[in-house]
């Protein structure tokens, strides 16, 4: 709905929409579960990287958000959370854990991660991708979706014009008294209720005579599966498995409290290579596009 | 005969799926929960919640609505989200929730849950999708619910707008508003214990309010025509009349 004017292309949302949905469900799920810092750390660096690579200079502005907020977090942990074996003071008589501090920054840490990643998401999973995801699923449901985006626009344009003729009678949502404004306001959405509702039925009525609930409804999408698709498709597939089977074995095992104690063998160092590997695909692919690009640009 | 022999069938299905959902997987959830200790209460939380929604998505799937049902429900939805929307210059004012409950009013329980989960995941398209998008469907979805509910066992009646706009701001203060809280609770990934989940509570609770009194405002003024002009449709065009 943003205006997503391309500041910029960007060659990961350019694969299929399954590639994009895999990938995330992993880096999104991963980035909740493991708590090793190694992890956490990778998983805060693929994000800010891929961020940086989308939004350039107005990634910075979310990002260098990220780290006040992990601080209050790691700060305020330790008031509620007691345990730990390193008390450093005493504040209103309980115990004020340097484990519990460290415990918080993982926390606000996983939570940076995670928002970051979403920043990305809100830019690379657009509603068509969903509608082709999930389309032939429930179709029904996603045609009500469709509807509802595509009903947006109008009724903003719609609401202006109501806006613009209740201004002539000096009934403003803009202007005016707190009360007055919402009232007003939530007239204007009254009256555009009547028309929406009116204009629906004879859409509907329209939309049968078409023929619709007469057979399978296709959607129409954009997407197809090519061959790279399909490797990536497989590859983030195995990397997620071998993920969970690098956690079952303790790879990423993690805990802070009573006291800091890492994993640090084999599985945690394969883990994340692979982890790495797979987070970092869609700064890779922005990144050596770049490069290829001008490369060619210089060489005319 | 054939058709008898189908729905048994497809009751058959139902049961077993609803078996499956009830007696094996939640509890292997929060067994795993459990054993895998703190901090992915948010992951299980989120499974529970989606388990929780499909039936109503399902069931909506299966009755094969309508082209006029259908076009209603979006526009339902779009003036719920461009309620949200519009109401961006007056701060603190949340309309969407009132708008939810007058759909549910109007039209059922049913349509008030979809309304409000459709909604919630709509707006999240021009504000932000996150962590807290499947727990803003599901809040508002409930909120839509009780109040259709309420309305279809005559408990609220739209003509009457005074408990239509009490009832909808108390079930935002106490219902709706916790559940969003819940989702912040998970988010911060800290341990959780007594002291954390009665601050965020507290916390929780002055926002809750300024959000139950918006609802209480838009359903004051809005429940009777808005209702009004929804019962129109139904009589004048049959649609959702089933209900």
């Amino acid at each position: 709905m943003k205006d997503k004017s391309m500041d910029k292309r960007d060659r990961f949302s350019e694969y299929n929409p399954i590639v994009n949905l895999i990938f995330y469900l992993g880096a999104l799920v991963y980035s909740m579960i493991y708590m090793h810092p190694l992890f956490l750390a990778i998983s805060f660096l693929g994000a800010t990287s891929y961020y940086l690579t989308i939004q350039q200079k107005k990634a910075f502005k979310l990002i260098f958000l990220m780290f006040p907020l992990v601080i209050l977090i790691a700060c305020i942990n330790p008031i509620f959370s007691t345990g730990g074996n390193t008390v450093l003071f005493y504040l209103w008589d309980r115990p004020y854990t340097l484990e519990a501090i460290i415990y918080g920054a993982i926390g606000g840490a996983t939570f940076g991660a995670v928002v970051i990643w979403f920043a990305t998401f809100n830019y690379i999973m657009t509603s068509d991708k969903l509608i082709y995801l999930f389309g032939a699923w429930i179709p029904n449901i996603s045609m009500v979706f469709t509807m509802v985006l595509r009903f947006l626009p109008t009724y903003k344009r719609k609401l202006r014009g109501i806006s613009t003729a209740r201004q002539c009678i000096g009934k403003s949502k803009d202007s005016g008294k707190k009360k007055e404004r919402i009232a007003n306001g939530l007239t204007e959405i009254s009256a555009l209720t009547s028309q929406a509702l009116e204009n629906g039925i004879v859409t509907a009525d329209s939309m049968k005579s078409r023929g619709f609930g007469s057979g399978e409804r296709k959607s129409f999408s954009l997407y197809t599966i090519k061959k790279r698709d399909v490797i990536f498709i497989v590859v983030f597939i195995l990397i997620i498995i071998l993920l969970a089977g690098c956690g079952i074995k303790g790879g990423m095992d993690a805990s802070f409290i009573p006291q800091v104690s890492l994993q640090w063998n084999s599985y945690t160092f394969a883990g994340a290579l692979l982890y790495g590997t797979m987070l970092f695909v869609p700064t890779i692919l922005n990144v050596t596009e770049d490069i290829v690009w001008n490369f060619s640009k210089s060489k005319i | 005969m054939q058709e008898k022999s189908v729905k048994a069938k497809s009751a058959f299905l139902k049961k077993m799926i609803t078996f499956l959902v009830v007696f094996i997987i939640i509890p292997v959830l929060l067994y795993l929960t459990w054993r895998l200790d703190s901090k992915k209460y948010y992951i299980t939380s989120v499974i529970l919640i989606i388990l929780s929604m499909v039936p109503f998505f399902l069931r909506f799937e299966k009755r094969k609505p309508q082209a006029r049902e259908l076009v209603t429900l979006a526009v339902l939805c779009a003036i719920a989200v461009i309620s949200r929307v519009a109401f961006i210059m007056v701060p603190h004012f949340k309309p969407m929730a009132g708008i939810i409950m007058i759909a549910g009013l109007a039209f059922g329980s049913e349509v008030g849950f979809f309304t409000g989960a459709i909604s919630a995941f709509v707006s999240n398209f021009v504000f932000m999708q996150g962590v807290w998008t499947p727990w803003q469907m599901f809040a508002y979805g409930i909120g839509g619910f009780v109040i259709g509910f309420l309305g279809k066992t005559g408990v609220l009646k739209p003509g009457k707008r005074i408990p239509v706009a009490i009832v909808g701001g108390l079930v935002i203060l106490c219902l709706v508003g916790p559940i969003l809280d819940t989702s912040s609770l998970f988010t911060m990934g800290i341990e959780i214990n007594m002291d954390f989940v009665k601050t965020t509570y507290m916390y929780g609770l002055p926002l809750n309010a300024v959000h139950a009194v918006a609802t209480t405002i838009t359903l004051f003024l809005l429940a009777k025509p808005m209702c009004e002009k929804l019962d129109r449709i139904k009589v004048k065009y049959g649609v959702m009349s089933e209900e």
